[in-house]
C-alpha cells in the first residue's frame, strides 16, 4: 500500500512563506506575518480554497461524501487527511447541504437564487443540478479573480462539469467566458471575479457590483447567501459592511433572504488560542473570530443584519450528535479507524454553522417552513467572548 | 563509545539512524522483550508516562523534567508513534534506551503500536518518507508485537516525602508540612503547584458514595504490606506500603477479571479487532455503571464499579493508564482508583493541553526489602472477603508544556496542524 505523505500542501505553503520571510531581513522575530504586503495576505486567503478542496477530495476518496465533481479541481494524487479532518469535512458539507436542500425543497417549481461568497472550487452547484436538472435555480459564485479563473479553467477541461453547465443552454452562445478567463456567465450559473471588500458600503455602487450587471440576477426572488469560511478573513468592519450591503441595500426588505455562515468560534480557550497562533504562522488571520466568538454572537450578528425572522447556530460537534441519524453515523464510523474522540469533540466545538432568515413580504413564507425545525444549539458554558 | 551509545546520541539529536542499524536494534529489542511476561514486574521508584505520539522535542522536555535515563526509572504506557512528525526518532530512541538499560526503562504496548493504525495515523508514511521504503516500518511493527501488555508496579511508598523545593506561590504553603502527603503537583521547574495531604479516608472508611460499601467495612481490617499476608488491625506499626499499581495503555476488559488472565494471553501478534488484548489497549473509564460500548469502535467503556471490583480482587491500589487526551495532563477518577496520564503536550501541535508524568516513590520503610516483582505470589487471599479499598501510593505529578520550537539546537521546523479553512 502506498500512501502519499500528509500535509503536502501546508508544508509547501509554509516553506514558501519561510523563504519569502528570509528574503525580507532576518531577526524580526515571530511577527513575520506583519511584514507581508496586502497582496501577500490576499494570496494566502485565496490559497485556503486549495486546502478546503484537498480536504474535500480526501473525504470523497474515502466515501464520506458523494461528490464526483471535486476530482476535477484537485491535481495529482488523491490526498489523504486524518480521520478527524475527514469527519469534520463531512459534517460541514452535510450541515450546509441540509439547510440548502430544505430551502430548495420549498415550493420547488418557483425560481430561487443562491449567492456563494468566496466560493472557490466548491462543487455545490454541480451537485444540486446533477440531482435535479429541472430545478429553477440561479447560482452566483463570487471570488477573487485568481480563484475564478482557476475554476473556469477546470470546468473547461472537465467534460463532466461542462456538460452540467451546458445542460440548460438553449443556444451555445448563452454560455460566455470573458476573454481574460475570470468571468463565466450562463442562464443559471455565473462565476464572477470580485474582491468582496468592494461590496462594503463605501465602495458599493451599482457600477461596481457585478451582480447588478447580470441579466439573470434578481433582487426579488427568494435568495440564499452562503459564506463558507469566507467573511471570517475580512476585517470586522468589512465583514459587517458586506453583510449590511447584501441584506439591506442590494435586496429590498420585501425579498425573502437567508444567510448561512460556516466559521470557527471559541478563540479564548487553549485550543482556540493555539488555532489562532498556528494559522497566524501560515499567514492566515481569522479577523472576525474575536468579535463573533460564540454561537450567541453569531446569532446576534445575523439578527442585527436584518435576518429577523429567525436565527440558529450549532457547532460541528453538536451537529454530528444531533443532525446526523444513527445509521448514517454508523456508516461513517465504519469508513476508517477513529481514534481521535477527545480531539474530535474539541475540534468540533470550534467550528459552527449559523443561519438566519427573513421571510420578506411574501404571503407564503419560504424560509420559516424550511428552517424552523433545524436544531439550533443552546449556548454552553461561558464561551461568550 | 559503543555503537549503541552512538545511535543514542544520534537519535537524541533527532537524526534517524541507518536502516541496517534499525534492523539490528529491532532484533536485539525483540530478544529482550521476548523474555518479558505479558505483565512486567516493575519496582518503585518509577516514573510513569502516557502517550508520546512522535512529539520528539516534547519527549526531550519530558526527560529534562523527569530526569534522564538511566538516572530515573521510566515506564512508558504506549502510543510512542503516530500523529507527531518524529515517531521514528521517538520510538527508536526509547527502544535504544530499552536495549541499553533494560532494567531502567519499561515499554508497554499502546493501540497505536499496530500495523493497521500506523498506516492511517502517520508512522507508516513517516518511515516511507524518511527511508524511501517500508522496511523500517516493518522492523518496528515486529517489535510492537513483542511489547508487554501491562506492568505491575510494587514497592511504592504510600506517602511522599516533602520535596525540598519551593512553592510557586509562598502564600499557598499550608500547614500540611507535618502531614502525610498523598498527592503533589509540580511544574516543569520543580516548583510545587499544589499538595494534598492524605485524607481521612486513611482512617479506613471509604466514601459513603462507594457502591462497594457494606457492613463488613465496620470491622477494622487494616492490611499489612503486600506479600506479607499480615493484617494489622491491632493498629501497631503503620505501613508505608502504597499497594500495587497496574499500568496498561487503555483499561480493563470484560474478559479479564484477574491479572493472571492477562498473563495467559498470547500477545505476540498484531492487535486484534476484539477480545481481551484489544480491550486492554483500547478501553476507557467513563461515568457509567458496568460496561458500555466505546465510541472508538474498539474496546469498551467501564465504570467505577468495574474498577473498584477489579482493584479489590487483584489487591491493587491503583490503575494507571494513558490513551485519552486530558487537558491538565492527568486525571484521577473513581475515588482515586484509576488515573489517566497524558504525556504529549499541545497534542498534535493543536490541542493546547499540558502534559504530565507520574512519579511513584520507593517505600524505604521495609528496610529496603522489595516485594517479589511479579506481585502474584503470596498476595493476600483474605482480600476476597474484605471490601475495604486499598490506599493508593503517594503520587507526584510533574506537569509540563510543549518544548519551545527552537530549544537546544533542535530543528526549528514548525509542524503544521490541519484546520478547516
Amino acid at each position: 500500500m502506498s500512501l502519499p505523505p500528509k500535509s503536502n500542501l501546508s508544508d509547501l505553503l509554509s516553506s514558501k512563506l519561510a523563504t519569502r520571510g528570509r528574503g525580507r531581513g532576518r531577526g524580526l522575530g515571530p511577527n513575520r506575518g506583519d511584514e507581508r504586503t496586502d497582496e501577500d495576505k490576499d494570496r494566502i486567503v485565496q490559497k485556503t480554497d486549495e486546502d478546503a478542496s484537498v480536504s474535500r477530495m480526501s473525504a470523497v476518496g474515502l466515501g464520506y461524501l458523494e461528490d464526483p465533481f471535486t476530482r476535477a479541481f484537485v491535481k495529482g494524487q488523491i490526498p489523504r487527511r486524518y480521520p478527524i479532518i475527514n469527519r469534520g469535512t463531512y459534517v460541514r458539507t452535510t450541515a450546509i447541504d441540509t439547510l440548502v436542500n430544505r430551502f430548495l425543497a420549498q415550493r420547488p417549481s418557483e425560481p430561487k437564487q443562491i449567492i456563494s461568497l468566496g466560493a472557490g472550487s466548491d462543487t455545490r452547484f454541480f451537485r444540486i443540478i446533477s440531482k435535479n436538472q429541472s430545478i429553477a435555480l440561479t447560482y452566483h459564485e463570487l471570488d477573487f479573480p485568481t480563484n475564478t479563473s482557476l475554476k473556469i479553467q477546470c470546468i473547461q477541461q472537465s467534460h463532466g462539469l461542462l456538460s452540467i453547465v451546458q445542460a440548460k443552454l438553449k443556444a451555445p452562445s448563452e454560455l460566455s467566458i470573458s476573454p481574460d478567463g475570470t468571468t463565466l456567465t450562463s442562464p443559471n450559473y455565473n462565476i464572477l471575479p470580485m474582491d468582496l471588500r468592494n461590496l462594503s458600503q463605501n465602495q458599493s455602487s451599482s457600477h461596481s457590483n457585478p451582480l447588478l450587471s447580470l441579466s439573470n440576477f434578481s433582487t426579488a426572488v427568494p435568495t440564499l447567501i452562503l459564506s463558507e469560511c469566507c467573511l471570517v478573513y475580512l476585517s470586522p468592519q468589512y465583514a459587517d459592511s458586506v453583510l449590511h450591503t447584501l441584506a439591506k441595500e442590494l435586496f429590498p426588505s420585501s425579498t425573502a433572504l437567508g444567510f448561512i455562515l460556516y466559521e470557527p468560534i471559541r478563540p479564548n480557550d487553549a485550543f482556540g488560542r493555539v488555532m489562532i497562533s498556528n494559522l497566524a504562522t501560515r499567514g492566515i488571520h481569522l479577523q472576525t473570530l474575536k468579535k463573533y466568538s460564540s454561537l450567541t454572537r453569531q446569532r446576534q450578528r445575523l439578527l442585527i443584519s436584518g435576518f429577523e425572522s429567525g436565527q440558529g447556530a450549532s457547532d460541528v460537534d453538536f451537529i454530528w450528535n444531533n443532525w446526523i441519524d444513527e445509521a448514517e453515523k454508523e456508516r461513517i464510523a465504519n469508513l476508517e479507524m477513529f481514534d481521535e474522540i477527545e480531539e474530535w469533540r474539541m475540534l468540533g466545538k470550534h467550528y459552527c454553522v449559523a443561519w438566519g432568515w427573513r421571510d420578506g413580504a411574501d404571503n407564503q413564507p419560504i424560509f420559516t417552513p424550511a428552517w424552523y425545525e433545524v436544531i439550533s444549539q443552546d449556548e454552553i458554558e461561558d464561551d461568550i467572548g | 563509545m559503543s555503537d549503541l551509545d552512538k545511535a543514542i546520541a544520534q537519535l537524541r539529536a533527532c537524526r534517524p539512524i541507518p536502516e541496517n542499524q534499525v534492523k539490528e536494534l529491532c532484533h536485539k529489542a525483540r530478544e529482550l522483550l521476548l523474555e518479558e511476561g505479558n505483565v512486567v514486574g516493575v519496582n518503585a521508584p518509577v516514573t510513569i508516562c502516557g502517550d508520546i505520539h512522535g512529539q520528539f522535542h516534547d519527549l526531550m522536555e519530558l526527560f529534562r523534567v523527569g530526569g534522564d535515563v538511566p538516572d530515573t526509572n521510566y515506564l512508558f504506557m504506549g502510543d510512542f508513534v503516530d500523529r507527531g512528525f518524529y515517531s521514528l526518532e521517538s520510538f527508536l530512541l526509547l527502544l535504544c534506551l530499552k536495549v541499553r538499560y533494560p532494567d531502567r526503562i519499561t515499554l508497554i504496548r499502546g493501540n497505536h503500536e499496530s500495523r493497521q493504525i500506523t498506516t492511517v495515523y502517520g508512522f507508516y508514511d513517516e518511515c516511507l518518507r524518511k527511508y524511501g521504503s517500508a522496511n523500517v516500518w516493518r522492523h518496528c511493527c515486529e517489535v510492537f508485537d513483542y511489547l508487554a501488555l501491562g506492568a505491575l508496579v510494587t514497592g511504592a511508598s504510600k506517602n511522599l516525602e516533602s520535596s525540598e523545593t519551593s512553592y510557586t506561590d509562598a502564600g499557598t504553603q499550608s500547614s500540611i508540612e507535618d502531614q502525610d502527603i498523598e498527592i503533589e503537583i509540580l511544574n516543569s521547574n520543580s516548583e510545587v503547584i499544589n499538595r494534598f495531604p492524605r485524607s481521612s479516608r486513611d482512617s479506613q472508611l471509604p466514601p459513603k458514595s462507594s457502591p462497594l460499601s457494606s457492613p463488613i467495612l465496620d470491622t477494622p481490617s487494616r492490611i499489612g504490606p503486600v506479600g506479607t499476608g499480615a493484617t494489622s488491625s491491632s493498629g501497631g506499626s503503620r505501613s508505608n506500603d502504597g499497594g500495587a499499581v497496574l499500568c496498561v495503555h487503555g483499561g480493563l476488559s470484560p474478559l479479564i477479571d484477574t491479572i493472571d488472565k492477562i498473563r495467559l494471553l498470547d500477545r505476540k501478534q498484531e492487535v486484534p479487532h476484539e477480545g481481551a488484548m484489544c480491550d486492554l489497549l483500547w478501553s476507557d473509564p467513563d461515568e457509567i455503571d458496568g460496561w458500555g460500548l466505546s465510541p472508538r469502535g474498539a474496546g469498551f467503556l467501564f465504570g467505577s464499579d468495574i474498577v473498584k471490583c477489579f482493584n479489590h480482587k487483584n489487591d491493587l491500589s491503583l490503575i494507571a493508564r494513558a490513551h485519552q487526551l486530558v487537558m491538565e495532563g492527568f486525571k484521577e477518577m473513581f475515588d482515586n482508583s484509576i488515573v489517566t496520564v497524558w504525556s504529549a503536550p499541545n497534542y498534535c501541535y493543536r490541542c493546547g493541553n499540558v502534559a504530565a508524568i507520574l512519579e511513584l516513590a520507593e517505600d524505604g520503610s521495609n528496610g529496603g526489602y522489595i516485594p517479589r516483582s511479579n506481585g502474584d505470589l503470596g498476595r493476600k487471599q483474605e482480600m476476597e472477603r474484605d471490601l475495604r479499598k486499598r490506599d493508593p501510593p503517594g503520587r507526584r505529578y510533574r506537569v509540563f508544556e510543549a518544548a519551545p520550537q527552537d530549544s537546544r539546537g533542535m530543528p526549528a521546523k514548525k509542524p503544521v496542524a490541519d484546520y478547516f479553512l
